[in-house]
């Protein structure tokens, strides 16, 4: 092979390899992060109500600085609660209120679930995360006679977060939108056996 | 003088056969370049140009995904397990939390109904009517730091505190001066704006595909303080 034709090859291989070194990178991108969100909500993991994110500003007081989001929305409150599904399945308790409140189920891949307080049973939305054999195990302890309010999701991953969005459409319904993120609690369900012995 | 004649035409030869020597060299390298050598040079091309470009793709907005209606270019699948690996990307860097199909749709302007950037100089008129949402919100998204020295007076409109015409059509006047009516003040005194439209708890967000232009609010400039 002539100097100039390995020298070719070197070229086009080394392109090739920029191709895969390129749809790699980008594909490891979510999993190494280490400031993203999913990484984030680790910090506030043992709350038993949501991780403030974006805190609105009320009156003369500005944002908090814990606000990581890059553009937040003004307007919504946003609260963040991380679950780890190895420890139990995780049970999201919102009152719903005046103002419209949002719960979104994010995994690794994304958000599986999104739900709103339209869907609120008697002034509660219950909403339980659990694995494909947390579900199967809820199922079958079930009480055929009683009717649970709850949502059961099965998450696809252990570990995600589910986000909370409450809306002020009005400046004045700020704080009220900053206590109601604050209010919705974040529990790990207590296993089946404990609440069938107690 | 004769010394300054000598060195006049040696450094006149010298700078035009600089290039001719460059590629010279390169091509006595290629020529003499061992196996190990080319090898590391494929391994350092395919790192750097992979590294840079994957930067690239992934670093501020999402590269693709968007549908463009009008001015606006709606974002409805970068939070859903169905987004592409570019966006996850692009949120992970960014720590965002994009919203979920079921929750809502951002929809983003950076230019105007004429195709011309949005400019902090000028002032706009955005009007007309959303698509059906539960609320919505229009904000100012970033592009730059907020001007410090300007009082941050008002960073959007939701769909409650919004004036509308008798017959629901609004008109926001986003402008550096004081308007009469939907005043939304411009952050900085110049640069590039984008506007962010959020709709919250809308059917929208499952078929963005077919939203039509008359259904998004219209942004035309109305002049330039020049």
């Amino acid at each position: 092979m002539t100097p100039r034709g390995r020298f070719l090859l070197a070229t086009t291989t080394g392109l090739v390899l920029a191709g895969l070194v390129h749809i790699g990178v980008v594909l490891l991108i979510p999993r190494l992060a280490e400031a993203d969100s999913l990484s984030r909500a680790r910090v506030g993991e043992t709350l038993d109500h949501a991780m403030p994110v974006y805190t609105l500003a009320t009156g003369d007081t500005a944002s908090p600085p814990e606000a990581w989001l890059p553009i937040p929305d003004p307007a919504v409150a946003v609260g963040i609660c991380a679950y780890d599904l190895t420890e139990g399945p995780m049970r999201v308790s919102a009152r719903t209120g005046p103002l419209m409140l949002s719960l979104a189920v994010h995994g690794r891949r994304g958000a599986f679930y999104a739900v709103t307080d339209q869907a609120a049973v008697r002034g509660g939305l219950d909403l339980v995360v659990l694995t494909r054999a947390q579900y199967d195990e809820a199922l079958a302890n079930a009480d055929e006679n009683d009717v649970t309010r709850d949502v059961r999701i099965v998450a696809p991953d252990a570990k995600g977060y589910v986000v909370v969005r409450v809306i002020a459409a009005l400046p004045s319904q700020r704080p009220a939108a900053n206590a109601a993120v604050q209010a919705v609690s974040c529990t790990v369900d207590l296993p089946v056996e404990d609440k069938a012995g107690g | 003088m004769n010394a300054a004649d000598r060195a006049a035409p040696d450094r006149r030869a010298r700078a035009d056969g600089t290039p001719g020597r460059v590629v010279g060299a390169v091509r006595r390298a290629i020529r003499r370049a061992s196996t190990v050598s080319l090898i590391l040079y494929t391994l350092a091309l395919g790192a750097g140009i992979g590294l840079a470009t994957a930067d690239y793709a992934t670093r501020g907005g999402y590269p693709f995904g968007g549908v463009t209606v009008g001015a606006w270019t709606a974002w409805p699948r970068t939070g859903s397990v169905g987004a592409d690996p570019y966006a996850r990307a692009v949120n992970a860097r960014r720590s965002e939390i994009p919203l979920a199909v079921g929750e809502g749709m951002l929809l983003t302007a950076a230019q105007d109904d004429a195709g011309q950037g949005l400019d902090a100089a000028c002032t706009y008129a955005i009007a007309g009517i959303t698509p059906p949402a539960r609320a919505w919100t229009v904000t100012i998204a970033g592009r730059g730091p907020r001007d410090p020295a300007q009082p941050s007076l008002r960073e959007g409109f939701t769909s409650t505190e919004i004036l509308r015409e008798s017959d629901g059509r609004f008109v926001i006047t986003l402008s550096p001066e004081v308007q009469p009516g939907n005043w939304l003040p411009m952050p900085r005194a110049s640069g590039p704006v984008r506007l962010a439209l959020r709709l919250y708890d809308t059917p929208v967000a499952a078929s963005a595909g077919t939203l039509d232009r008359a259904a998004l609010p219209a942004i035309t400039r109305t002049g330039c303080a020049a």
